[in-house]
């Protein structure tokens, strides 16, 4: 399977923060919440330090 | 008329009329966590929670198996780094998922294939989220968690 790097990324996270939401919270509401903040937060967060190593590339 | 000792400590009556899970023996914790380790989720279906055990089990093996289709690569212990032994160990956290690969014929990976390291992650990351979901039944039946 060749993925690119972003579309292995996205689906790490995907993956983790369903299992994260699963295991941290009781109802489902708050599981997507939880889980779309934790998803948001990874693909975030990466493109920001992608943004930041950008230069120095 | 006089209220509850539940209406008047504030809580809904709901929710304060829900039993207490009492603790597992620790021969019965011990099973639970070999069971959750072997087949990823068993140990919350064991605990009767089934959405919460399918969903596990699909995420960490669906990971693992996406792990595999980039040729991620496998660690051993005789390889003489610790990097790699605790790689090792991590890979082995996801249970029978790694040998069932390895029965079937997955020697370990390419890691001269252009998606190696990101099939090597998602190999260690399905092992550690089995790490956290064994946890997360030790907790639910030693009365930790709801």
């Amino acid at each position: 399977m060749v993925i690119s790097h972003f579309t292995a990324l996205v689906l790490f996270s995907f993956l983790v923060s369903v299992v994260f939401a699963v295991l941290s919270k009781e109802k489902l509401r708050d599981q997507v919440i939880y889980g779309a903040k934790v998803f948001l937060g990874f693909v975030g967060i990466a493109l920001f330090l992608g943004w930041i190593m950008y230069p120095f590339a | 008329m006089a209220k509850s000792v539940t209406e008047e400590a504030g809580r809904p009556v709901k929710e304060a009329a829900k039993p207490a899970r009492p603790p597992a023996s620790s021969g019965n914790l011990f099973g639970l966590c070999l069971a959750a380790w072997l087949v990823p989720g068993s140990g919350h279906l064991l605990l009767g929670r089934r959405w919460r055990a399918l969903i596990l089990f699909v995420s960490i093996v669906g990971m693992f198996v996406m792990g595999i289709a980039m040729q991620g690569q496998y660690f051993s212990l005789g390889s003489g780094s610790y990097l790699h032994s605790l790689g090792y160990f991590a890979e082995l956290a996801v249970g029978v998922p790694m040998r069932a690969a390895t029965f079937f014929g997955y020697g370990g990976g390419d890691t001269y294939f252009v998606c190696s390291d990101y099939g090597t992650a998602f190999l260690i990351a399905a092992g550690m989220l089995n790490v956290l979901t064994v946890l997360d039944a030790y907790d639910i039946a030693g009365g930790r968690k709801p």
